[in-house]
């Protein structure tokens, strides 16, 4: 349990951490040449185990009738392929499927680790993880944007020549600042978030439920307190496995339409 | 105690949060109302109106998103 069971149940109602960071710094475990290697570190590395584990044992053998979990994994390779890749990219979408498929199973494992028994720790609610994918993405869109178009990509941005003149200083600023500078900042924060809201929620009501019930013989009735929480935890539960698919579906949309945009960069 | 507003800080935050959140709550209440009117009308462009739809709520909730984070930054 993560959650600091030094909870004062006779007047508090809910448990909640005296610093809301405790639930999501843990310590240090060993240091090798000045990389600090905690919890999160190996579950990130979990995390991309696991992710090519799936894809290596999914489709190794290509045989006429796949197992139910060969289909599985060509079912998640042919929605990101067609669903978000063709339909997004467009034909020479294939170039791309390898970036897309990669960063949407890692945050789908990472985002599914919140739920997971024993780990209950999305990696992806730490700001490292989605800020550096939403960098990679970031430099990717810039660098097509910058290879198919040259510096027009900057200038017509900045100067669209589509705007009537008397707005279009302010339309070249909102679309220079947004493009160039909210959109990676906009991607991480909102996989971030999602993901820190979602663990603060199920800590604190599942954490609370499973302290009131512990100390039924210290409270007495007072401990019933305990149902009302868990039964928003559970339900929580379940509305976290949607939103960790629904975050991971998204981070890999948006990647997709800023590598279009920047590809059919035209005005 | 008294006449002490750091004491305040993080009740004003969460005021400042709820206050953002206004916006793009109804902003996706109109994506996905006018999503779903639209997939009524039109069943076979399901598809593409999803996505559409996904794309809209994921822009607009950047707002609400970044009004999150402040808040924990305001109140630290």
């Amino acid at each position: 349990m993560i959650l600091a069971t030094e909870c004062d149940v006779v007047n508090e109602v809910i448990c909640a951490p005296a610093k809301v960071t405790d639930l999501f710094e843990f310590d240090t475990w060993f240091t090798v040449g000045g990389l600090e290697f905690t919890r999160t570190t190996f579950l990130m590395l979990l995390a991309a185990l696991v992710t090519i584990a799936v894809l290596y044992f999914g489709l190794r053998n290509r045989r006429l009738v796949p197992s139910k979990f060969d289909a599985a994994v060509e079912g998640l390779v042919g929605f990101v392929r067609d669903d978000i890749g063709r339909d997004i990219i467009g034909p020479d979408s294939r170039k791309y499927l390898p970036y897309l498929l990669s960063i949407f199973l890692f945050i789908l494992v990472g985002n599914l680790f919140e739920v997971t028994p024993l780990i209950n720790f999305p990696i992806t609610s730490r700001m490292a993880i989605p800020l550096f994918l939403a960098l990679v993405t970031y430099v990717i869109f810039m660098f097509l944007g910058f290879k198919k178009n040259k510096l027009r990509y900057l200038i017509d941005t900045a100067w669209p020549k589509h705007v009537p003149l008397g707005l279009r200083w302010l339309v070249g600023l909102i679309e220079l600042v947004s493009i160039f500078f909210l959109r990676p900042i906009t991607l991480a924060i909102r996989l971030f978030a999602n993901l820190v809201a979602g663990h603060l929620l199920l800590t604190l009501l599942l954490g609370s439920a499973v302290i009131f019930i512990a100390s039924v013989g210290e409270i007495g009735a007072k401990s019933l307190i305990a149902v009302p929480w868990l039964a928003l935890g559970l339900f929580m539960f379940v509305l976290e496995l949607l939103v960790s698919a629904l975050q991971a579906y998204i981070f890999t949309l948006l990647t997709a339409v800023y590598i279009e945009s920047s590809i059919n960069f035209e005005h | 105690m008294e006449g002490n507003i750091e004491l305040l800080k993080g009740a004003i935050a969460l005021i400042g949060y709820g206050l953002g959140a206004v916006g793009p709550g109804i902003g996706i209440g109109i994506i996905a109302g006018n999503a779903i009117s639209a997939m009524a009308r039109q069943p076979e462009m399901q598809g593409t109106i999803r996505t559409t739809m996904f794309l809209g709520i994921a822009l607009t909730e950047a707002l609400a998103l970044i009004g999150f984070v402040l808040f924990f930054i305001a109140s630290a």
